[in-house]
């Protein structure tokens, strides 16, 4: 069964992340990178993403022709999505208890874990 | 460039298993066939829909370490119905994309015209904090 665990947060969080001592951040990612690579060697990694921030961010829609009508603004006080895992697991506890271990290693932020859509994965 | 194209909707009003059986089948063929397009001309990394909030889960670690599943998903909270990830030439190329499945048929065949989120996707962390 595959998952999505999401990491979103805040402008201001994001900021506060960013000044913290350089070493402090180091230790986050070696913490992070040592989760991925124990998902790998378990077999039940199938990928991770960081995200730029949201002043690269667009809304688009589209319009009535068809061309894409893009919108810069991003409201200040939205959550954003930081970034993602997706995991291949034998059951949604083993998705939780990751997620548990990347929240301990992240200031305990609370990661949205949601399974695929079994449509979309009949359909290949 | 990667970029992500993120699908966000309101529980509310997404109403999408009571459409009429006929355009599902249209909006599902549509997404289908972009997703064909996409695919064709190289620029699908992956697309991925996925299951509704009533089966999400906010995970946080307790103290030692063991996880803590919040089931509540506030109801007024926007939640991810699905995403593309592609690998275009240009952010010009993405929005192109974004305003396609935008205009995916919704009841009656009309176009949804839904908001859709595109981000850039980071090539890695930088590589001295590996």
């Amino acid at each position: 069964m595959k998952y999505i665990l999401l990491m979103s947060g805040t402008r201001a969080g994001v900021e506060g992340y960013r000044s913290r001592p350089e070493q402090n951040i180091e230790a986050h990612m070696a913490v992070l990178h040592r989760i991925n690579q124990d998902l790998t060697e378990s077999g039940e990694f199938v990928a991770t993403q960081g995200l730029a921030g949201p002043r690269e961010a667009k809304i688009v829609r589209g319009e009535k022709n068809g061309a894409p009508v893009t919108d810069g603004i991003f409201p200040e006080s939205k959550e954003f999505l930081l970034g993602y895992w997706i995991v291949d697991v034998p059951n949604a506890e083993r998705a939780y208890a990751i997620a548990g271990r990347i929240s301990a290693a992240s200031s305990d932020m609370p990661i949205e874990v949601r399974q695929f859509a079994t449509y979309e994965t009949k359909s290949r | 460039m990667k970029y992500i194209l993120m699908m966000n909707t309101m529980r509310a009003g997404h109403g999408v298993p009571e459409w009429p059986q006929k355009d599902l089948r249209a909006h599902i063929a549509f997404m289908m066939g972009l997703n064909k397009e996409l695919r064709e001309s190289g620029e699908l990394v992956s697309a991925e829909g996925l299951a509704f909030p009533e089966q999400a889960k906010l995970v946080r670690a307790g103290k030692n370490g063991a996880p803590i599943t919040d089931g509540v998903f506030p109801e007024s909270k926007e939640f991810l119905a699905g995403y593309w990830i592609v690998d275009v030439d240009s952010p010009e190329r993405a929005y192109a994309i974004a305003a396609k499945a935008s205009a995916a048929p919704g009841p009656g065949g009309a176009p949804l015209n839904m908001p859709i989120e595109v981000r850039p996707i980071m090539s890695g962390p930088p590589p001295e904090m590996l």
